[in-house]
């Protein structure tokens, strides 16, 4: 069951940035309308102005909660505000032990840590494609000592635990998406993380999805994700979803279901 | 459309190396070179040889793997501190050639230091060759990472033709497991500098299987033998070494009560095992005697009737020294040559003991002695 959850984790990380209904540009949800998807974070429009999400699953593990608040308009642009805060230390605590799917090696201890980000959402439909800018500052404080060896060197995962060893990272992207019929339509995004001054200190994402939209309510979506970046041991790239022991890369497959509450 | 493919075929190609990667019966090796090289040139002398298992320089670590410790990543300082007493042991020891065992290129365990860059930036050693046996990007075991872990010959004289030679994989495993365990090699190197008249001169390295409780050690030292074999009946010399994990003929073989860690239980009927894997050396019939082949048809750098003699032993697990105050209990390492080494040169490093749990031994090829 642990490795089950691990796997729905890790895998989660590459599902989990998906843009659908707009989930990562500067528009928010209609209010009381709900999105979730198999790998997506549970989204919540509460008012017309504020929108929530937590991962249900990662919740438990690993408390989150993000905050999206629209702001004023731009030069054109809708601009919403987003916030996020997590507490990752039960999960790396619970996969920092010998034996199998001891990820983290079981000398280190995981002390309480807090995660921070902030970030500035810019959306404006140009060309029929809707682009969105995105920039913002993380923090990482860890009330305890973190030893640097207890990191995750893996792509996805080490540029997102990294801001814990650094104290502070950056992330900014762009994201386009177009609908080219009324049932197909094409995310395409690239994403920078930064941590200036740690030993593999940036990552680059991008990720290519199609999706089908059965209807208002459920939505199909498949694509891939391509990471490459600067670790500990030096510079790596790799096409994700990656299925080891088959030595290949597999198309994800992401289900989406949204209502609106009555 | 055609362009979009084309940018999908990159990423393909570039984005999904081998998360495990596997080898060929026979492959490539990793070639390298001091950054800067001292001054060598055989002069028709003697040629020393030293065969080493350094334990990825963690020393008497108490390693999860390998003793009875639970611990897994050294800190850099201390995995710096123990390459520059082995750098100093081998400079000390000034071979002409090195076979190194269980040497660290780009693991999470090791802080990623290159060790085999490192050693020959550090010692009077010219040229290198490297044999990975274990290569992944992630091992999701024990908190393991990234690992990048083989066999290595250094030299002052520069190698070539340099092959490495996949030994059999283990056959009592699962199928996961194998997936993300060792793939041992024989890894082996022409020194053309060396060469004897019309005799080309070979170095081979070899770590052959530790726990397998199976016949894969019969395995290994089979091709072992014949890897050999096939050099000697081209009339060619070699020297040869390494950790084989198996006992001299007449040696204790059933070592599991001195390697029993708090809380272990051998040798009874409620023990999970009855025997200790890797402490045990009767597995298969015949293991006692595995090493026979070799002492009869070559020249050992320590004789089969002083192999089992404590001045010659190479190997105690990490931690006993801690526990039972045995720094060394067994031998486990090896030289051969199809030539001749000098009487009285052979020597078992036992000095070096805190440095790995295997000791160096070197000896010295009398080149004229045929």
């Amino acid at each position: 069951m642990k490795n089950f959850i691990f796997y729905f984790l890790i895998a989660s990380l590459v599902f989990g940035e998906t843009k659908k209904w707009d989930a990562h540009s500067a528009y928010l949800l209609p209010k009381k309308r709900w999105e979730i998807g198999l790998f997506q974070p549970f989204r919540y429009g509460y008012s017309e102005s504020i929108e929530y999400s937590v991962h249900p699953l990662w919740f438990f593990i690993m408390p989150n909660f993000i905050l999206k608040r629209s702001q004023n308009d731009i030069a054109g642009f809708s601009s919403a505000g987003q916030y996020k805060i997590i507490y990752p230390t039960p999960f790396l605590n619970m996969i920092a032990k010998a034996g199998i799917m001891g990820i983290i090696a079981p000398d280190f201890q995981m002390p309480p840590m807090l995660g921070i980000a902030a970030s500035w959402l810019m959306s404006k439909n140009m060309a029929g494609m809707d682009i969105t800018l995105n920039s913002g500052l993380d923090l990482g404080v860890a009330f305890g000592d973190l030893d640097s060896r207890s990191t995750i060197d893996l792509p996805l995962v080490y540029h997102r635990l990294g801001v814990y060893y650094n104290t502070w990272g950056m992330h900014m992207g762009v994201d386009v998406q177009k609908n080219i019929s009324e049932k197909i339509g094409v995310l395409a995004d690239i994403d920078l993380k930064a941590l200036p001054g740690l030993k593999g200190n940036y990552s680059l994402e991008h990720k290519l999805l199609l999706s089908w939209y059965k209807s208002e309510n459920f939505r199909v979506l498949t694509g891939y994700k391509f990471v490459i970046g600067e670790y500990p041991y030096g510079p790596d790239m790799r096409l994700l979803p990656y299925i080891p022991m088959l030595e290949t890369w597999v198309p994800m497959i992401e289900f989406q279901w949204a209502r609106k509450k009555q | 459309m055609k362009k979009l493919l084309n940018i999908l075929g990159m990423l393909l190609f570039f984005g999904c190396e081998p998360f495990v990667t596997e080898f060929k019966d026979s492959s490539d090796v990793v070639m390298y070179e001091a950054s800067t090289k001292s001054n060598a040139t055989y002069d028709n002398g003697n040629i020393k040889v030293v065969t080493w298992n350094i334990r990825f320089g963690i020393a008497r670590f108490p390693f999860f793997g390998d003793s009875c410790g639970n611990d897994v990543i050294l800190d850099d300082d201390t995995i710096e501190k123990n390459m520059a007493a082995i750098a100093d042991s081998l400079d000390a020891i000034d071979a002409d050639i090195v076979l190194l065992q269980e040497m660290d290129v780009s693991s999470k365990r090791t802080g990623y230091m290159d060790q085999v860059q490192y050693l020959l930036d550090h010692t009077n050693l010219n040229y290198g060759c490297y044999a990975s046996m274990w290569k992944s990007d992630f091992i999701p075991s024990d908190g393991i990472g990234r690992i990048n872990a083989g066999n290595a010959i250094l030299s002052k004289y520069e190698l070539t033709d340099v092959e490495r030679i996949q030994l059999r994989l283990r056959t009592d495993q699962d199928v996961l497991t194998q997936y993300f365990y060792l793939r041992r090699n024989i890894v082996k190197s022409k020194i053309p500098a060396l060469t004897q008249g019309a005799k080309d001169f070979y170095a081979v390295d070899i770590h052959a299987t530790a726990f397998a409780t199976d016949d894969t050690k019969q395995q290994h030292i089979d091709k072992y033998v014949e890897t050999l074999g096939e050099i000697h009946s081209s009339g060619d010399y070699f020297v040869t070494g390494g950790d084989l994990n198996s006992v001299p003929p007449g040696s204790v073989t059933d070592f599991c009560l001195n390697d029993m860690c708090d809380g272990d239980d051998y040798h009874t009927n409620q023990a999970e095992e009855f025997h200790k894997e890797g402490s045990y050396f009767e597995n298969f019939d015949g293991e006692p005697d595995i090493l026979l082949p070799l002492y009869e048809a070559y020249d050992s750098a320590i004789d089969s009737d002083d192999a089992n003699l404590p001045i010659h032993l190479t190997h105690g697990p990490s931690t006993s020294y801690k526990m039972n105050e045995i720094k060394y209990d067994r031998k486990l390492d090896y030289l051969f040559t199809n030539g001749i080494w000098e009487n009285t040169s052979s020597k078992t490093h036992q000095a070096a003991w805190e440095l790995s749990d295997h000791l160096p031994v070197s000896a010295v090829l009398n080149v004229v002695g045929e």
